[in-house]
């Protein structure tokens, strides 16, 4: 292993299947005597890069360009048909917030039961409840049922377990645009700190202006293909300049 | 080996999310965990209004405990039976009904069925806890058989999260699993001793005799159904308060752990699958 690597992407490739029938009840898996008629699309094709260890990286490209997809791959919730994802440390993915929050129970509550089924153990959230609690801005009602949480309290609960998290490496959807402008500028200011302790950062988005502020590294895929890898600026002016081409 | 450590790992969020289901099951209710004796208790009511008074269903007295109380003979049997049921019935919607969990969140799968033992089992040993209470009310002297009772308990939740698991997997590939399951259940309980004892089916046997000349008699097939070693174990341990033929424990051991290594089989043979077949 090398040091200034935090993840390895080698030769990824992931297909999905495109159904023309599916059967998922029995009664038609049997008639039909197979439970499916597919053909695959190839959403990764052969992907390799290195992310590089304490950069904050981020993967930009079309809809549909398999963004999400990867970053699926690095949080180990979809698995490559080929290729290997190597993680040199601990990997904390935040893909939505406040996935799992049971509604009937209290923000105290859903914070220790959201952070274990995040990877932190009980003494992880305990040590750090008071910071969770000041981070989200909802103490005034931590001790009431969620479901009476306005969707941006919500999101900002979710928002601030899952930073706490405290990973060496951060896969981040685009869920930045939560909560008001205020909350956002106390997310941008966790994502330096993080940076500054040298962990790494890998994020999708669509905002090339958040990437051009936040990433000094980025990965352009087009169509499941990678198109350019290396330092955010060129990568971002090449992605920018193929949108102007293409356009008529 | 390397399994058995990922999810000895994830003991803790088992545990949250078991206590998510327990604590979030009866909020706002006015009677909250009285509401889980509700059912059985309703069950038992029919059933010993319908087999115990209407047909006459006469089990043999509890030996040596004495007992004969058609009530407290049938809820031998019918707790473990709608503890299994509940089992087999909220594992098998586990997986599908946590499907948004599973698509953004990377953690150890297979908690999601193993909690809803763990939810049943709480509600399981409340209800025992009356059982037990009821019986020595009675006049059975259940309290020195207790560790047993126990272990038989156990037993059975092994068993139920084997047969959960092949369930919750067989639900993501077919949904019409748990509504063939519900069908499944309501045959199960009637080809297991819950409301007529076992001594029936034997005496049936014997009259009728070799099977299609056969020497495969009615209750050899009978014996293939684990739930009727699973209530023997409970009957004779609870209501007859002796102890129970080893070759009961046997049996009921070697269930349990077929069906909870075959149940992790599958499901670790699929779960890598799951956020995309959902």
């Amino acid at each position: 292993m090398s040091a200034d690597v935090a993840v390895r992407v080698d030769k990824v490739t992931k297909t999905f299947r495109m159904y023309h029938e599916r059967n998922q009840s029995l009664k038609s898996a049997i008639m039909r005597g197979r439970t499916s008629v597919h053909e695959d699309f190839l959403a990764l094709n052969d992907v390799s890069f290195d992310v590089p260890s304490g950069s904050t990286f981020g993967l930009i490209g079309s809809n549909g360009s398999g963004k999400s997809t990867l970053l699926k791959c690095l949080a180990n919730i979809y698995y490559p048909n080929s290729g290997s994802i190597t993680h040199y440390g601990k990997i904390a993915a935040m893909l939505e917030v406040g996935s799992g929050f049971h509604a009937e129970l209290s923000g105290r509550e859903n914070i220790f039961l959201n952070g274990s089924i995040l990877g932190m153990s009980k003494k992880d959230v305990t040590r750090k409840l008071d910071e969770i609690i000041d981070f989200s801005g909802v103490e005034q009602f931590i001790d009431q049922p969620v479901k009476n949480y306005s969707s941006g309290m919500y999101v900002r609960l979710g928002f601030a377990i899952a930073i706490n998290v405290d990973p060496d490496i951060l896969v981040v959807d685009e869920v930045l645009a939560v909560g008001d402008a205020d909350f956002q500028e106390k997310c941008f200011n966790k994502f330096a700190d993080f940076k500054k302790a040298g962990k790494t950062v890998i994020l999708v988005s669509h905002s090339m202006d958040t990437v051009k502020s936040m990433c000094d590294q980025a990965a352009w895929l087009s169509r499941g293909t990678l198109q350019a890898v290396g330092e955010a600026q060129s990568t971002i002016a090449a992605y920018v300049d193929s949108l102007h081409r293409d356009a008529p | 080996m390397n399994y058995l450590k990922e999810v000895w790992g994830s003991r803790e969020l088992l545990f949250n999310l078991t206590s998510r289901e327990v604590r979030g099951k009866y909020k706002r209710t006015i009677f909250g965990q009285l509401w889980s004796l509700a059912n059985p208790l309703a069950l038992m009511l029919i059933y010993t209004l319908v087999f115990g008074i209407i047909f006459k269903s006469n089990p043999e007295p509890g030996s040596p405990s004495g007992l004969n109380v058609f009530a407290l003979w049938l809820l031998c049997g019918l707790l473990p039976w709608t503890f299994f049921a509940n089992v087999v019935n909220t594992a098998s919607g586990s997986l599908v009904g946590n499907a948004n969990l599973i698509q953004k969140v990377s953690f150890s799968r297979i908690v999601l069925p193993l909690s809803t033992v763990g939810s049943s089992a709480y509600n399981w040993a409340f209800e025992m806890a009356v059982l037990v209470i009821a019986l020595s009310i009675a006049g059975g002297f259940v309290l020195p058989w207790l560790p047993l009772v126990l272990v038989a308990m156990a037993l059975l939740a092994i068993f139920a999260a084997g047969v959960g698991l092949l369930f919750s997997i067989a639900n993501v590939y077919f949904r019409d699993t748990q509504y063939l399951l519900s069908i499944v259940l309501q045959l199960w309980i009637y080809l297991s001793p819950i409301i007529y004892p076992t001594t029936l089916v034997i005496g049936k046997s014997k009259e009728i005799g070799g099977l299609l000349g056969t020497p495969i008699t009615l209750a050899d097939l009978y014996e293939l159904n684990p739930m009727v070693h699973f209530v023997a174990l409970f009957r004779q341990l609870m209501y007859d308060n002796r102890w129970p033929d080893p070759s009961e424990w046997v049996v009921c051991l070697a269930w349990a752990v077929v069906a909870l290594f075959v149940g992790a089989v599958v499901f670790r043979r699929n779960e890598r699958k799951l956020a995309e077949a959902l």
